[in-house]
């Protein structure tokens, strides 16, 4: 078998692309090393200058073989020192995004932050600006870093999100959503039009119907279904696609009830859906919902003879009712075609 | 003799039938796409309509009407039989539930006439009764569910999703009835195909009263009330072969 594979790894080595890629990285690295090699920018900030070889090699980029002049195209040994033509990390970022467009077009085209870029926005952050340069990882991988990258500029909503049921168990826990979960970022997000609210019951469902995920955690995956078969789920289906705006009233979805980036346990005092909190919940949409209202809601739960009794008597009446009703009315139509028939027969 | 026509429906009960067609197929229209709103025909419908807030302005419009019909119905109605000025004809009595039998029996052919009915047969008084009673339950549940805040502050929360549990149910309990029972009745039973329009133009010839109401018939000319199985001329309800 070793035997067999020598050859085959002596080519590989031998192929130009790696050949080329290992060769390169060593001589870049020659100047490129030297931790205190900066540039100073036009903001009068430094720009470090030095790549460290371990973490660049252990960067999904690294892994795939890729060298310097891939990212840095035009860059020679001998190439001019002191002068860049930027005036910021920023601007810099911006400029390499046109590299990363190179292989990753279609994810830098429908990324959120694209769009304000192209329009010139100042401030909105370019690929390198979340992923990193030299220690791009794989998405798996980045995914644990992901709150703390969009807090860099979200602030108040990652501090929020950290105390969160599902951002304070981030660190630790696969299952718990990081922001981009939820909101679309790249292409494999969701795309779909209209407010983000009126999407909360398919995107929370993606994890909240997972039956195996739910079930480590004891929480229902009838949440969504029980949801959507009561009043605001009827109104949020028929009001998808609908944007916010002036005028416009959005049903209920889960995040405004359940808090968007500080949703609690149910059982946590914080949580806006625990009992002795509803009533101030409803009343954010129901002015003046007296301490009954939310009683008018099942909590999730579907109609038995334990839970709702009241309902569930109305649904059997009309289980029975409907067929009975319907079959006699049937049966006696039937009977009179069948005696008109019967006489025009002979 | 056949072309004399007797007038069945007064003007203001004509009235009550078109209102009631209107609105019923207005309530179906904007109701349905609420209770079935998961299927394409819903969205199409209500995006036709002008989105759900439209949907339901005309929903709770064409209920607020319904509903005021039905107390001007119960109130008239109530007012005239106590004044004796409208007869307790649609009450329900002792002979409808015989007359069920009856004619159960005729149609299984082991009894050889059909009943003879008065002025409403008990399948116009099912339905009637259906309707306003059904009607109640509309007005009672969909109030409800328009002021679910008052009816908390006076009463438990639960009787909000009761409610709506019954108006969808009770809705798609009448809209059954009325397109099996009703169409039926109206316009593919053989007497009556393809379109009775006795309930627009009030009138129906004296034969087919003769047929279908012989002993109201006989209390208008003044004659003694006939039995079952007298010879009345072509008399055969059930049979179809004297179209007025």
């Amino acid at each position: 078998m070793s035997r067999a594979l020598l050859p085959l790894l002596v080519i590989l080595a031998a192929w130009p692309p790696l050949a080329r890629g290992a060769d390169e990285v060593a001589a870049c690295l020659e100047c490129h090393a030297d931790p205190s090699m900066t540039y100073d920018l036009g903001d009068g900030k430094a720009l470090p200058l030095a790549v460290d070889r371990a973490v660049f090699e252990k960067s999904v980029h690294g892994e795939q073989g890729l060298s310097c002049t891939d990212c840095h195209p035009g860059k020679t040994p001998d190439h001019a020192t002191g002068s860049l033509a930027v005036v910021s990390r920023h601007e810099l970022a911006r400029l390499s995004s046109q590299v990363c467009r190179n292989c990753h077009d279609g994810q830098v085209a429908e990324g959120i932050h694209h769009a304000p870029i192209a329009r010139g926005e100042q401030g909105v952050p370019a690929c390198s600006e979340c992923h990193g340069a030299h220690d791009v990882l794989r998405p798996k991988d980045f995914r644990t870093h992901i709150p703390a990258k969009c807090g860099a500029c979200h602030v108040q909503e990652a501090a929020t999100y950290r105390q969160s049921v599902h951002g304070s168990a981030v660190d630790s826990n696969d299952d718990v959503p990081v922001c981009t979960d939820c909101h679309r970022v790249h292409k494999n997000a969701d795309t779909s039009p209209g407010a983000l609210s009126l999407r909360t019951p398919i995107i929370c469902g993606r994890c909240h119907t997972d039956e195996k995920r739910m079930k480590k955690y004891g929480i229902s995956t009838k949440v969504v279904s029980t949801y959507l078969s009561d009043f605001h789920g009827m109104v949020t289906t028929l009001q998808r696609g609908t944007e916010k705006g002036e005028g416009v009233k959005l049903a209920a979805g889960c995040t405004d009830c359940h808090g968007v980036h500080d949703i609690q346990l149910t059982k946590d005092p914080r949580s806006r859906v625990m009992a002795a909190n509803l009533q101030k919940t409803c009343q954010r949409c129901h002015e003046g919902a007296p301490a009954r209202f939310p009683q008018a809601w099942l909590s999730h739960w579907e109609p038995s003879p334990k839970k709702a009794p009241a309902v569930w008597v109305v649904l059997q009446f009309y289980r029975l009712m409907i067929p009975f009703m319907v079959g006699g009315l049937v049966l006696q139509i039937s009977l009179h075609l069948f005696s008109v028939a019967r006489k025009r027969k002979p | 003799m056949s072309s004399e026509q007797i007038v069945r429906f007064s003007r203001r009960r004509r009235a009550e039938h078109l209102t009631v067609m209107v609105l019923f197929v207005l309530l179906c229209l904007t109701g349905f796409p609420q209770k079935f709103y998961t299927h394409r025909w819903a969205e199409v419908l209500v995006h036709a309509l002008g989105g759900i807030d439209w949907t339901r302005r005309i929903h709770h419009l064409a209920g607020y009407m319904l509903a005021a019909m039905t107390v001007v119905h119960f109130g008239a109605g109530l007012a005239g039989m106590l004044s004796r000025q409208i007869p307790f004809s649609m009450m329900p009595t002792r002979k409808d539930f015989e007359d069920v039998f009856g004619q159960l029996r005729h149609y299984l052919g082991t009894a050889p006439h059909a009943p003879l009915y008065d002025r409403y047969t008990y399948k116009e008084k099912f339905e009637y009764w259906g309707l306003v009673m059904g009607n109640v339950v509309m007005v009672v549940t969909g109030s409800i569910l328009l002021f679910p805040l008052q009816v908390t502050m006076l009463l438990p929360g639960v009787l909000v999703p009761a409610a709506k549990m019954a108006h969808s149910n009770e809705g798609l309990m009448a809209f059954l009835v009325i397109t099996i029972w009703h169409i039926f009745n109206v316009h593919l039973n053989p007497d009556a195909f393809p379109f009775d329009p006795a309930i627009f133009t009030g009138k129906i010839t004296r034969e087919r009263y003769l047929h279908e109401h012989p002993l109201e018939l006989a209390r208008l000319e003044g004659r003694p009330p006939p039995s079952q199985g007298d010879p009345l001329p072509g008399h055969d309800p059930a049979g179809g072969k004297e179209q007025a």
